[in-house]
């Protein structure tokens, strides 16, 4: 037999285990390895190889769970702490945002009044306004971005993205 | 007539078995969005073994396994919500799991996370030195009198990794390329390379 008999039967051998191989390729192993001893040797040493590696066993250590449950339930307690000011911090940017919205026409009325009063330049009083107008939206970009930092470099490997 | 109907009760006894995994990674997923602690307990208790072997085989140590085994768990917990139970909740936790290790590597030892993961960089993923007996050799030769099994220690980390997750887990190769972010055919050659090592090591010859 040459060397490419012997090279296509072990490279079988591997794939059989790895992902499996088509019926043919397996007739065709199994006639091979009745007639070649060399080759069936290496399919004894693959299969003894691959039992060894599913028999060897690792002992968990002892605890090991109820350690590990327990610091789980105090990071859960935390997390549910933490909950209601994450909640209330939210509630107070959405609020803000929405009266900021709803009395923009008002705040501008006013801001026109005093700058006439005031004789103020039009540009500083409507910079004012722009402002004023900008800070709910930079306290909710503010948080937005401290809710990011405190999550962490979330990366997409806790995704399934298969 | 009767293999026709042994063909079809095995085909119904599969169906009927994916659809009720299926169940069980919904379930698992309603409850991770709850961080329900009793359904945290089950899992902690149920995948403990196995969890715990596949830390030792990548980190080579069983110390550091433990405190990535509690790790790993806290992050179960905290990021649970994204797990959707439409893939095997093991892949996903083995997945966490393995980017603890290597995030902790990158933090201890700089580079990036290609390099670690890169089949063609010789001996990737190393956490012990193979030269000399590994915290996990000596785990192994503690916990097993026969010395073909404390071999297996030889292999590099990362085809130990592969031939877990294959041989040991029995995961499919398309959720072996999900827990490794890696491509198939990666996972395959790594397979074949580990598969080739792992020999080695048995028959005593050099990996």
């Amino acid at each position: 037999m040459n060397q490419e008999i012997h090279a296509r039967a072990e490279r079988l051998i591997a794939q059989e285990r790895v992902e499996g191989i088509p019926p043919a390729d397996h007739d065709w192993l199994s006639t091979h390895l009745q007639e070649c001893s060399r080759c069936a040797e290496h399919a004894r040493h693959t299969e003894h190889a691959l039992r060894s590696l599913r028999t060897m066993a690792i002992a968990v250590p002892s605890g090991l769970a109820s350690r590990t449950q327990f610091r789980v339930r105090l990071r859960a307690q935390e997390l549910r702490e933490r909950e209601p000011q994450r909640r209330a911090l939210w509630l107070a940017c959405a609020v803000s945002w929405a009266f900021g919205i709803a009395s923009a026409p008002y705040v501008w009325r006013l801001f026109q009044w005093f700058g006439e009063r005031t004789g103020v330049p039009k540009l500083v009083w409507e910079l004012g306004f722009g402002l004023w107008w900008t800070i709910p939206a930079l306290f909710f970009v503010v948080v937005v971005l401290m809710e990011k930092l405190r999550q962490g470099n979330e990366s997409d490997w806790t995704r399934q993205s298969r | 007539m009767s293999a026709t109907t042994s063909c079809l009760t095995a085909h119904r006894s599969a169906s009927l078995f994916s659809a009720l995994m299926a169940d069980e990674a919904k379930s698992i997923a309603r409850g991770l969005q709850r961080r329900d602690p009793d359904l945290l307990d089950r899992l902690i208790e149920q995948y403990q073994y196995r969890l715990f072997r596949y830390l030792v085989y990548i980190t080579g140590n069983k110390e550091r396994a433990e405190d990535f085994f509690q790790e790993t768990w806290i992050r179960v917990l905290e990021r649970g919500h994204q797990y959707d139970g439409k893939s095997k909740f093991e892949a996903w936790l083995f997945a966490i799991a393995r980017h603890l290790v290597i995030d902790w590597q990158r933090s201890k030892k700089p580079q990036s996370l290609d390099t670690l993961t890169d089949p063609e960089q010789e001996s990737p993923l190393q956490l012990a030195n193979e030269t000399e007996p590994s915290p996990l050799h000596q785990v192994l030769s503690r916990e097993s009198e026969e010395n073909v099994q404390a071999s297996l220690s030889q292999i590099p980390a990362i085809y130990r990794e592969v031939l877990v997750l294959r041989f040991q887990e029995e995961l499919q190769i398309e959720e072996m390329a999900g827990v490794l972010s890696v491509p198939l055919s990666t996972v395959k050659s790594r397979l074949y390379r580990g598969l080739q090592a792992l020999r080695g090591a048995l028959q005593g010859g050099a990996v």
